[in-house]
């Protein structure tokens, strides 16, 4: 492989390993930004919306694009159950930072497994009307790649607008920097929770959905996201959304670049993982 | 009697013991220290594969190859503690995580050593006593068990278990009054790791064959549960919650309540979803568990 092709290779895989991770970063980071701890749940919210398409697309039979509205919808409201069921009353009687992220562990498993009852083991694929595979720098793409890369930009794009520039945005920054201030302000800091957590529960269900176009939906899909998507916020910034963005596309063409080197998937994120606890030291993270 | 002293029955309380162990040094770590070990497997794992490998490729004797392998699972937890002990709890928690996922990952890629998913052995047992031999291995973790216990105990009367807890209840305060907090964290999570790697090479010779799906993060999340459900601040509470877990599904269903074997391996499902809504019950009502009082801890 001659270096010119090896880079531009590395640069398209790169893109597209990172558009899912993207929004699940943004999702993730919503809450981390608003409530200040690590919602290992989130996970199983990437994994819901992948198996919410799975049900309107590969099972009702529904077109591929239609079905992204109501599986979208449903990680939402599923994201805004837990936290109605589970976080608010958590943070009401005074569950500290740490015990919250071992709470959120158990959410994660119990919503997990209780998939896995319900789905069973096995692996599900989406029903697409019409593939076709394109080349782009001389990598083999399908046309469903660059259609969800497309979404991805606009749907990020949209996310980082509204927290940057509406009136929503706003609020919800001022909710997260300081609550009591905010409350004081007439903010009601109910809704502009519900409202997060339902857009972060959105993204997270995009992302899933996302990655089940590129391989297969399982049980597991959030579950081994998790780590790298917790490691790009604390990376990107505490908080930060640019960041964010900024880490997963370096994350998506570090992997590209190792996967393309190696023979095994795994030796990128081993690196991967290296380079983070690497970064958490020098950036002496004070999460 | 008879069923009591089978194979089968020594295996599974010989695991049971294990996870007592992993319990009560997460208990050190934990609520004595406040370390917040989320890759208590990659220890144990990290520990089995090296005594495995010890034995099976340099043909090491069996006390040897324990001692070594604890060495270098102290030796790699000391190098992970220097880069993440003064961090704040969840860049420790994210970065023992990944140490964990790193291991776990890294047992499958090295085919050359561990032969991937294939599995590594056949690990012997170290001494051979006839039928008996699994039961005489069992005594000897049960040793093992009640020396660590007494351990524990000891220390949370001593000056040194008192100046631990000072670092995790005010790591700032203890180090203003002089102590080298991050000093002794880096030791003692040292210490506490290579226990962790010991009881993981005791393992090793239960499972004789050893796979990496072994170390995958649900027996993190077990050990988690058990030390949450029985009283994360008290000696037992690991070994009560232990035993309410592991000894509940792991025995007690599996070995006495006939299930159908169209239903087995729905068995793990339930398990877990169920582990995940008692740790969530537990925090939310009972955080010190069952062996604690009922208010949550009053921070002043």
């Amino acid at each position: 492989m001659t270096l010119p092709t090896f880079l531009s290779s590395t640069l398209v895989l790169g893109l597209l390993e990172a558009a899912p991770l993207v929004l699940a970063a943004i999702g993730f980071t919503l809450i981390f930004r608003l409530n200040g701890f690590i919602n290992v749940a989130f996970a199983e919210n990437i994994t819901l919306g992948a198996y919410f398409a799975v049900i309107f697309n590969s099972i009702l039979g529904w077109n591929f694009y239609v079905s992204i509205i109501p599986a979208t919808l449903l990680s939402g409201l599923l994201s805004v159950t837990t936290y109605l069921i589970i976080y608010r009353p958590a943070f009401r009687r005074g569950v500290g930072k740490t015990e919250l992220i071992i709470l959120s562990v158990g959410v994660s498993y119990f919503i997990r497994y209780a998939a896995r009852i319900l789905f069973g083991n096995d692996l599900f694929n989406f029903n697409f009307s019409s593939t076709s595979y394109l080349k782009v720098f001389g990598i083999g793409v399908t046309n469903i790649q660059l259609i969800c890369i497309g979404l991805v930009a606009v749907i990020s794009i949209g996310i980082y607008f509204f927290i940057y520039k509406t009136n929503y945005g706003e609020k919800m920054r001022a909710l997260a920097d300081n609550e009591e201030l905010a409350m004081i302000s007439g903010i009601n800091p109910t809704k502009v929770s519900l409202l997060i957590w339902f857009i972060a529960g959105s993204s997270a269900g995009l992302a899933g959905l996302f990655y089940g176009t590129f391989s297969f939906v399982s049980s597991s899909l959030g579950w081994n996201l998790i780590l790298i998507v917790i490691m790009v916020t604390i990376v990107g910034g505490i908080g930060s959304i640019r960041g964010a963005l900024v880490a997963s596309v370096f994350v998506g063409i570090i992997t590209s670049a190792v996967n393309l080197l190696t023979t095994n998937s795994l030796y990128g994120e081993i690196v991967l993982l290296i380079i983070f606890i690497g970064i958490l030291k020098i950036r002496k993270a004070r999460v | 009697m008879e069923l009591l002293l089978s194979g089968y029955m020594i295996y599974s309380l010989s695991f049971l013991l294990i996870y007592i162990a992993l319990a009560t040094i997460l208990h050190l770590q934990f609520s004595i220290t406040g370390i917040v070990n989320f890759g208590i497997v990659g220890f144990w794992g990290f520990g089995m594969y090296i005594f495995a490998l010890l034995q099976l490729k340099l043909g090491m004797p069996f006390v040897l190859a324990i001692v070594l392998s604890c060495i270098i699972t102290g030796i790699v937890s000391l190098i992970l503690g220097s880069i993440i002990l003064n961090l704040d709890d969840q860049a420790v928690l994210v970065g023992t995580l990944a140490f964990a996922t790193i291991i776990e990952y890294l047992t499958t890629t090295e085919k050359w050593a561990t032969n991937g998913v294939m599995g590594l052995g056949t690990i012997k047992m170290p001494f051979d006593f006839g039928p008996v031999t699994d039961l005489v291995f069992f005594l000897f973790i049960l040793v093992c068990l009640v020396l660590l216990i007494l351990y524990t105990a000891k220390l949370k009367t001593s000056s040194y278990g008192r100046l631990l807890l000072s670092i995790k209840d005010n790591e700032v305060l203890s180090r203003s009054l002089g102590k080298p907090t991050f000093r002794h964290k880096i030791i003692f999570f040292t210490f506490t790791c290579m226990l962790i790697g010991f009881f993981g090479a005791l393992s090793a010779p239960l499972y004789n064959y050893i796979f990496p799906r072994m170390i995958g993060p649900g027996i993190t999340f077990t050990i988690w549960i058990a030390l949450m459900l029985g009283g994360r601040t008290r000696l037992l509470g690991g070994m009560v919650g232990v035993v309410a877990t592991v000894g509940l599904f792991d025995y007690f269903i599996e070995t006495v309540v006939p299930i159908p074997t169209e239903y087995a391996e729905m068995v793990p499902n339930f398990k877990f979803a169920l582990y995940g809504l008692m740790l969530i019950l537990i925090l939310m009502f009972r955080p010190l568990g069952i062996l604690g009082d009922r208010k949550r801890e009053v921070k002043r």
